[in-house]
């Protein structure tokens, strides 16, 4: 589904991603760890579209994406929830959903203003979808909100939410369990391990190996920019590399 | 249901208005309103996506300009209105594609420099009559039926900042509108939910040039002149001040805020205007007032006039959101 080839790129001569290969097949869930300053958050901007790389090739469902800008990326079918909290200010828990189906839907600047068919089309369905997403995620209560007003954890449910209203192909997931306490981290967890049953293709970025142990069927392990370990999570926490890696950061 | 007391309340007074006030009290009605469409305009662009525009005045003299030249050569004065706010939307597509690459204060330096650019521009040129400007303009008519009077000019710019105001809530209820507001957060995560933010971007920039646009071309017909100094860069800091003091991303406020400071600088041209004032009193007063307001408004205000004002509402204190969710 997603095929990352020899990938690189530098920021002032210094390498953050350096002839990087990965791929991610259709309905797997994949996870990328690493310790700090790994280029794990480098690579998945140079996957979105919000950087570009110096030199390779990413692919996904097939097309040549790597020039592509990041709004025509989520309309082939990514959507990412982002670490950050970004959540849309001034607006409540559901318009920031609806944001997500905008993808989907065609009813323009014309359309909204004159009130045309497509206009009244669009929105019944754009609501209905965004209903929907929030109750997946358990946010139906919290709907009319101010949307920045949530804690951390219901931000991050908010931001899956708005991804999944793009219905995508490939769910990408910036460290999704930081900054989360005990419940909300197995909130998040579960419903993650709710979509990979519903065969979702996700690619996970994280930092805590525990969680992404529990989650993915495979692990990529990144060091200082590169690629030092792929398989599955029991084999590659055993690997030698993969261990001095860690180690060596803690040290 | 208290809205819609409150909306056939307005729409009854400025029906009434027109007929009730004096010549030199309609003058100030008219560029009341006229003021109003473009700052409904300012708070579309910067309320509600998040771009800064100290540039409004230049389409605003777009517009003025477009209807003059259009009704001078012997056009419908109706098609030379309709002319105004597309070729206003139509230049600023042109310079937004540059100058929207621009965030925060670059994009108002930006935008500022364009107005000082085209005043010159107009004040050189031959074709748009130099400093003088062009003069005669015809009175607008459609089909023969010619609008002279004040109170009919006054019912025109109102009814068309209806449209504006329409047309706002409009996009802003919509697909395309949420598309603006979540570009105004964070263009990283817009753009990552599909939405062309450059695009988006340059569209809202044009509508807030056509309906500065618009007004222009009213301003034209209603004053029958057009010269480079209607159009200083203090109206387009104008029309920021009435934005943030009727509150930023609401429609309303706009119209409040145009209202508010539009009164409130009638009162101190009087003053200025006083004998014994000296000749720079009433420009040196309207800086000072734009300048004092804008920071009292902020420092207490920062929701503007109208938000301030509604939260206070003993009909609207329940629905006020609450100060923490579990």
């Amino acid at each position: 589904m997603l095929a990352v080839t020899g990938v690189s790129r530098s920021f002032g001569g210094v390498y953050a991603v350096r002839d990087v290969s990965l791929s991610v097949a259709d309905g797997e869930v994949c996870g990328i760890i690493g310790p700090n300053g790994a280029g794990k958050s480098t690579l998945f901007n140079l996957i979105t579209g919000h950087l570009t790389a110096d030199r390779g090739e990413i692919s996904f469902l097939g097309h040549r994406v790597d020039r592509l800008a990041p709004h025509r990326r989520a309309r082939l079918g990514m959507s990412i929830v982002f670490q950050a909290a970004r959540v849309f200010r001034g607006m409540t828990v559901r318009e920031n959903v609806m944001v997500g189906m905008h993808g989907r839907t065609s009813a323009g600047f014309v359309s909204a203003a004159l009130r045309l068919p497509r206009h009244r089309h669009d929105e019944r369905e754009i609501a209905a979808q965004a209903s929907s997403a929030l109750e997946r995620v358990g946010l139906s209560d919290w709907a009319d909100r101010p949307a920045d007003r949530l804690p951390i954890g219901q931000q991050r449910a908010l931001q899956l939410a708005r991804a999944l209203c793009a219905r995508p192909r490939l769910l990408l997931l910036d460290e999704p369990a930081s900054g989360l306490r005990g419940q909300e981290r197995e909130r998040l967890a579960a419903l993650v391990e709710e979509l990979r049953a519903g065969g979702l293709t996700i690619l996970l970025i994280e930092h805590d190996v525990g969680f992404v142990t529990r989650l993915a069927d495979r692990l990529v392990v990144l060091d200082l920019g590169q690629v030092i370990a792929d398989g599955p999570p029991a084999e590659v926490r055993a690997d030698p590399l993969v261990l001095a890696a860690y180690l060596g950061q803690a040290s | 249901m208290i809205r819609l007391v409150a909306g056939a309340l307005v729409a009854a007074v400025t029906l009434v208005l027109p007929a009730m006030l004096d010549d030199s009290a309609l003058a100030v009605y008219i560029l009341l309103g006229l003021a109003a469409m473009v700052t409904v305009g300012v708070s579309l662009l910067m309320g509600y996506a998040g771009q800064v525009s100290l540039g409004q005045g230049a389409f605003y003299a777009i517009g003025a300009y477009t209807a003059a030249l259009l009704a001078l050569s012997g056009v419908p004065p109706l098609a030379g209105l309709i002319a105004a706010p597309l070729a206003a939307a139509l230049f600023a597509l042109v310079i937004g594609m540059p100058l929207l690459r621009l965030r925060g204060h670059h994009l108002a330096f930006a935008t500022l420099a364009m107005q000082l650019i085209l005043l010159s521009l107009a004040g050189q040129l031959e074709v748009t009559g130099g400093d003088i400007g062009l003069q005669a303009i015809p009175q607008f008519s459609v089909g023969g039926l010619e609008i002279g009077s004040a109170a009919a000019y006054a019912y025109m710019t109102w009814a068309g900042l209806a449209l504006v105001m329409l047309v706002t809530h409009n996009v802003i209820t919509s697909r395309p509108g949420r598309a603006l507001r979540a570009l105004a957060t964070s263009e990283t995560a817009a753009a990552s939910s599909g939405i062309p933010v450059g695009r988006y971007k340059l569209v809202v920039f044009a509508l807030s040039a056509a309906f500065a646009g618009l007004a222009g071309g009213v301003y034209c017909f209603y004053t029958g002149y057009v010269a480079p100094g209607s159009f200083p860069v203090l109206i387009s800091i104008q029309y920021i001040v009435m934005a943030v003091v009727g509150g930023l991303g609401t429609i309303w406020g706009a119209v409040v805020g145009a209202a508010a400071i539009t009164l409130l600088v009638q009162g101190l041209d009087q003053l200025a205007y006083l004998p014994g004032m000296p000749s720079y009193a009433p420009s040196v007063l309207s800086y000072a007032v734009y300048a004092l307001v804008l920071i009292v408004v902020v420092l207490f205000l920062p929701n503007g006039l109208l938000p301030a004002v509604a939260d206070r509402l003993p009909w609207r204190r329940r629905s006020a959101p609450p100060a923490e969710i579990r």
